[in-house]
C-alpha cells in the first residue's frame, strides 16, 4: 500500500506493507538511520522520534499509522537552535559513549525542553525514562540536560 | 529480530465503518495505541488476519464531561487523560496514567486499550475501579454498557465478543467532598509493571469518611475491588486504627500468586501497605 507523510518538513510517499513498522521503513526504505534498531518492543527508546510533536517509539507504530501526519527525526531538527544547545552540551559533559542511545535521548530530551524549558532533575528524570543508556549511568546525560536548559533559556 | 506476521490493515474514519469492519471481516483485532498489540503480534501470541486501526475515527479522541459522567474515549493516550484538566476531579486516575511505562508509550498507548488488554496488572484499572467506572461496547447489534470489573474476564481475557469495540471508559463526576489515590511497588520507578498497587476513593463529610472504595492490581487473576475493606472504612474516621484494621482486611481480601516480580507472600503484605499510603494520600486530598 501508499502512504504520504511529512517526513522532517518533506512530503513523502513511500510503497510500505501494512504490517512494516514505522522504523523499519525510515530505515529501510527512507534511508533514515538515526533512528536506531534496539529492542522493537518499545523499552529501549532508541527509536524515538516525534510524531506529530510527540516521542514515540517508531518500532512501536505501524507504517500505515502515519498517513497524513507530521514525522520529525533528529536529521530535521538539525538547524534547530534547542537542538544545537542540546548537542553542544552532550559532548561538553561526555554524555555520549557508544552513541547508540544518542539520538533517541536527545529527541527525548528535545521534546522535554521544549515543553518545560527549566526542569528540576526529577523532571529530567522522568523526561527520559523511556531511553535506555548501557554505558554513561545515566548522570552525564542528565547533567547535559541540565546544562542545555541553561544555555538556552538561562533563569 | 523477526518480521511481525502479515496481516491487512483497515483505517476507518467513523464508528459506523469501524463497526461495520469488526462484524464483517474474520479473524479482526482493533488496535489503538499498539503499545500492547505490536509486541505481541511479533512474538506471534496474537496472529490477527485483519487490524482496524480506530485512531482516524475522530469522534472517539476526547476526554470530556457530558450528562454528569466524565469520559474517555476510545483512543485517548494516556498523555492526553494525565494533562486533562477535568481529571483533576479524579486524582487516582492521573497517578496512575502518568506513570504508566514511559512518555513514549503513554503518547501512544490508550486508557482503552490499557483495559481491554485485561492485564492484572493494568495501572489505569484499579482507580478506574474505585470510581464506578463503565465501558460502553459497540457492535452491529445494540450498544452496551457494562461495569468495568465485568471487562476482565480472567488474566489477559477480556470479556469482549470478536466483533465488539469498546468506544468509551466513563464514571460519574465524583462529589466536591470526594478525593482519591493510586499508590504502586515496583522493582523501580520508571517504565515497569506494578508487583502490586491499591487506588482508594474517599468520600468525606466533616471527620468521617461517609463512602469509600477500594481496588487493588497484579493480586489476584484481574484487578479487584474490596468490599469488605469498603465497609470497614465506611461511616468511620480515618484515624491510625481504623486504616490499620482496613489494611489487615485488605491483605485478606486479595489472592496473589507468586511469579518473576514477586512473591505472593510480599504482594499480599504490599497490599496492606499500599492501602494505608494511598488512603491517607487521598483523605489529605479532599479540600
Amino acid at each position: 500500500m501508499e502512504v504520504s507523510f511529512e517526513l522532517n518538513g518533506d512530503p513523502v510517499t513511500v510503497t510500505v506493507d501494512p504490517h512494516v513498522t514505522l522504523l523499519d521503513m525510515l530505515r529501510k526504505e527512507l534511508g533514515v538511520r538515526s533512528v536506531k534498531k534496539g529492542c522493537e518492543q518499545g523499552e529501549c527508546g532508541a527509536c524515538t522520534l516525534l510524531l506529530d510533536g510527540a516521542p514515540v517509539a517508531s518500532c512501536l507504530v505501524l507504517a500505515p499509522q502515519v498517513e497524513g501526519r507530521f514525522v520529525t527525526t533528529i536529521e530535521g531538527l538539525e538547524k534547530n537552535p534547542l537542538m544545537i544547545d542540546l548537542r553542544g552540551a552532550f559532548i561538553d559533559n561526555g554524555a555520549v559513549q557508544c552513541g547508540f542511545c544518542t539520538p533517541g535521548m536527545l529527541m527525548s530530551a528535545y521534546a522535554l525542553l521544549r515543553d518545560n524549558p527549566h526542569p528540576g532533575m526529577d523532571e529530567v528524570k522522568r523526561g527520559i525514562e523511556g531511553n535506555i543508556c548501557r554505558c554513561t549511568g545515566y548522570t552525564k546525560i542528565i547533567e547535559a540536560i541540565l546544562d542545555a536548559a541553561e544555555r538556552i533559556a538561562p533563569e | 529480530m523477526k518480521p511481525l506476521p502479515q496481516f491487512q490493515y483497515h483505517a476507518p474514519k467513523t464508528l459506523m465503518e469501524a463497526v461495520e469492519l469488526m462484524d464483517t471481516l474474520e479473524n479482526a483485532k482493533p488496535v489503538t495505541g499498539g503499545t500492547d498489540l505490536v509486541p505481541l503480534l511479533r512474538e506471534a501470541a496474537c496472529r490477527p488476519s485483519h487490524l482496524v486501526d480506530l485512531n482516524n475515527v475522530a469522534e472517539l479522541n476526547y476526554v470530556r464531561e457530558h450528562e454528569g459522567f466524565i469520559c474517555i474515549g476510545a483512543t485517548a493516550t494516556h498523555s492526553q487523560v494525565a494533562s486533562s484538566e477535568l481529571m483533576r476531579m479524579a486524582p487516582a486516575v492521573v497517578d496512575a496514567v502518568s506513570r504508566i511505562g514511559s512518555p513514549q508509550i503513554r503518547n501512544r498507548g490508550t486508557v482503552a486499550g490499557n483495559l481491554c488488554n485485561a492485564s492484572p496488572a493494568a495501572d489505569s484499572a484499579p482507580p478506574l475501579l474505585v470510581y464506578d467506572a463503565e465501558v460502553r461496547i459497540a457492535s452491529s447489534g445494540e450498544t452496551a454498557i457494562i461495569p468495568l470489573q465485568e471487562l476482565f474476564a480472567g488474566p489477559k481475557i477480556n470479556c469482549l465478543e470478536p466483533n465488539e469495540l469498546v468506544t468509551e471508559i466513563r464514571f460519574p463526576v465524583p462529589p466536591e467532598s470526594s478525593s482519591s489515590s493510586f499508590k504502586r511497588i515496583a522493582r523501580r520507578r520508571a517504565f515497569t509493571l506494578s508487583v502490586a498497587s491499591a487506588a482508594a476513593y474517599v468520600e468525606m463529610d466533616g471527620g468521617v469518611c461517609s463512602e469509600s472504595r477500594v481496588a487493588f492490581g497484579s493480586v489476584a487473576d484481574t484487578p479487584v475491588r474490596a468490599p469488605e475493606v469498603e465497609e470497614l472504612l465506611n461511616g468511620n474516621t480515618l484515624d491510625d486504627e481504623t486504616i490499620s484494621m482496613a489494611a489487615m482486611a485488605a491483605k485478606r481480601s486479595v489472592s496473589p500468586v507468586t511469579d518473576i516480580r514477586g512473591t505472593a507472600e510480599y504482594r499480599r503484605a504490599m497490599c496492606g501497605v499500599l492501602l494505608e499510603r494511598a488512603l491517607h494520600a487521598a483523605a489529605g486530598r479532599v479540600s
